[in-house]
């Protein structure tokens, strides 16, 4: 039944928008609780504190990276209006690792700069993809996502290669491209990790100020043009901060598939597509979701497992649903 | 008919037209939608002069001119690949000239911002994919983006204005509902409201009616009637000659990027001008109401 709403109440078409925002706080929230109680070394004896330390060093690395991954996700999808878009699948994210695997091993020393490398390796990689998808001005889902399969194939191998060719050990190849939130952190990259926080945090409020021109432009670059949108500033603004925050995310944890496609998804189930919800919402459940997805991935097998494929689990089916059910 | 007669007869169109009954629209609908011109305002809306464009190596537009005064009702009518949107696209800024110039309200528009741009020139595309599932209500605020700084969000006036065009194109009771769930007749309408929010002065309409029933075509031609006679101007692209010639004070007749003809609807609508542009042999009548040319299809057998 239609509720008769006054003139000039604001209709955000979605009642649930309040309770929402209470189920992801709780999601944030436990994941968060879960990531610093739960873990190989218990929650009890003489060497807490230590642990306690790489723990909430973990969860702060967590929050970061699932928020990203989220943030920037849901902001392709809306600013390609495409519902696989997402760093990961358009190859940005493997892009991203490759350049921080060669900052890290042409020198050892060069560890500072791998995120300005995966910073480099995401543009690069976010513009060719762009380019190969785009046929006569739009850009088509299978396009990009085809592009993006044959860059994320290609920066796979040529992480590996690298990392051989730095005699690197696999095991650090294989983190590099299925992702983990173990980075080991010294005195220098804590230092590192700090500015990477806040410039990531800038970058999504960046990304948030847009909202309005992402919402507009779901309705194509003509149309929103004709609605006093500068659809290429936007264009170009969202493809430099999305590659900045991925190629800084990455450079610490590697490429983590499927949390930027998924997770904006959910969160529009949730909100509706308005884009001011989406993309705070999205910070939200991409660090709950990823912290989540940690807690499993180095909980279920000693020694842990990448990131990856505990979230292409989930990921993978919920991408057919996807691909049978959207396009 | 003798030819000063006929003269006669054309020069009192407009007032008939005026006479002719339009579907009664809510009178609750803010002010703020009644843009009457002030006094001093820009005479000529739109300014074409010496437009060249083409894609690729043909030109379309080679030293294209065109003036539509402020308050005209103009038609735009062309067989396919005449022009027609290539046309409206100049117009609204979207496609650059390669040479010559488009004026709005007597201002140059590559120098109009994007969004003060928006707020002068309301434009209506043929087609309106939604890649999201917005609400109507959503999808009609969008329409305040033009009049919105980067941080504010739409306050009372804007949710005012979003409500009386609403109302004014009678898609009130729609506003809850998803823009993906509803027909293509209140979708149209819709789209139209929300050219309506961003207060435009000229409102430019691609294919307003093509997909519509008789019932929702004769609402979209009412609405424009009544826009119109508030005082904007209005150019609508269209297929259907009728609808043109029913409720357009003047008709252009596009045919391969030049103008074939310019004028009122009399004059355009005739048997020997619709032959030329179009190659058909046409039955043009008058509508029994106003006197309006109207043309009906002629048979298989009686082409030319």
């Amino acid at each position: 039944m239609r509720s008769e709403r006054g003139v000039g109440v604001p209709v955000h078409g979605n009642a649930r928008v309040v309770p929402s925002w209470v189920g992801l706080v709780l999601l944030f929230v436990s994941a968060a609780a879960l990531s610093v109680a739960v873990g190989p070394g218990g929650f009890t004896g003489t060497r807490l504190s230590a642990v306690m330390d790489l723990r909430l060093l973990r969860l702060a690395l967590g929050i970061i990276a699932g928020g990203v991954l989220g943030v920037v996700g849901a902001s392709l999808q809306g600013l390609l209006q495409n519902p696989l878009a997402d760093p990961f699948t358009m190859g940005v994210a493997s892009g991203a690792a490759l350049g921080a695997s060669l900052t890290v091993v042409l020198g050892r020393s060069a560890g500072a700069f791998a995120p300005l490398g995966g910073f480099a390796g995401a543009l690069a990689t976010m513009l060719v993809v762009y380019a190969l998808a785009r046929v006569r001005g739009r850009v088509t889902v299978t396009g990009l996502v085809l592009a993006g399969v044959i860059m994320s194939f290609l920066f796979s191998s040529l992480v590996m290669l690298a990392m051989i060719l730095g005699r690197r050990t696999l095991g650090e190849a294989v983190y590099m491209m299925m992702g983990h939130l173990g980075a080991v952190f010294t005195g220098t990259t804590v230092w590192l990790f700090g500015v990477v926080a806040v410039l990531s945090v800038a970058g999504c409020g960046w990304l948030f100020s847009l909202s309005r021109s992402l919402d507009v432009m779901s309705s194509g670059e003509e149309a929103a043009e004709t609605l006093g949108v500068d659809t290429q500033r936007v264009t170009k603004l969202v493809f430099v901060v999305s590659s900045l925050l991925v190629g800084m995310v990455v450079s610490f944890t590697g490429a983590i598939s499927f949390i930027g496609l998924v997770v904006p998804h959910l969160v529009r189930m949730l909100f509706g597509p308005a884009h001011r919800n989406v993309l705070p919402g999205s910070f939200l459940a991409g660090a709950g979701v990823l912290l989540l997805s940690d807690v499993l991935a180095r909980n279920i097998v000693p020694g842990g497992l990448p990131l990856s494929i505990v979230t292409a689990l989930v990921g993978v089916p919920f991408f057919i649903y996807l691909l049978r059910s959207r396009l | 008919m003798k030819g000063n007669e006929r003269d006669k007869e054309i020069e009192g169109q407009r007032d008939r037209v005026a006479q002719h009954p339009i579907p009664a629209l809510d009178p609750s609908i803010p002010r703020s939608l009644d843009p009457f011109p002030e006094a001093g305002s820009p005479r000529t809306a739109i300014e074409l002069s010496g437009l060249s464009f083409g894609y690729g190596q043909r030109l379309l537009f080679d030293g294209f001119n065109l003036d539509v005064a402020a308050g005209e009702f103009l038609g735009v009518i062309g067989p396919n690949g005449a022009g027609k949107s290539t046309l409206l696209k100049l117009m609204a800024g979207l496609l650059r000239p390669g040479r010559g110039s488009v004026r709005i309200l007597e201002r140059e528009l590559g120098l109009i911002g994007r969004a003060e741009a928006a707020r002068t020139i309301g434009v209506v595309l043929q087609e309106n994919p939604f890649a999201f599932d917005y609400t109507v209500a959503d999808v009609v605020m969008m329409g305040r983006n033009p009049h919105l700084g980067t941080f504010q969000s739409p306050g009372r006036h804007d949710r005012q204005v979003v409500t009386g065009a609403l109302k004014f194109v009678d898609a009130l009771f729609l506003r809850d509902e998803r823009i993906n769930a509803i027909s293509a007749g209140e979708r149209q309408r819709v789209v139209l409201a929300r050219a309506l929010a961003q207060e435009p002065q000229i409102l430019l309409l691609d294919e307003a009616t093509s997909h519509l029933d008789i019932a929702h075509q004769q609402m979209i031609a009412g609405i424009l009637v009544e826009l119109n006679r508030q005082g904007r101007t209005i150019v609508l692209l269209s297929h259907d000659l009728n609808l043109a010639a029913l409720y357009c004070s003047r008709i252009l007749l596009l045919d391969k990027g030049r103008a074939a003809a310019c004028d009122v609807p009399e004059r355009v609508i005739t048997g020997e001008l619709i032959r030329s542009v179009y190659g058909v042999e046409p039955i043009v009548m008058r509508h029994p109401e106003t006197g309006r040319p109207q043309v009906l299809m002629p048979t298989l057998n009686s082409r030319p």
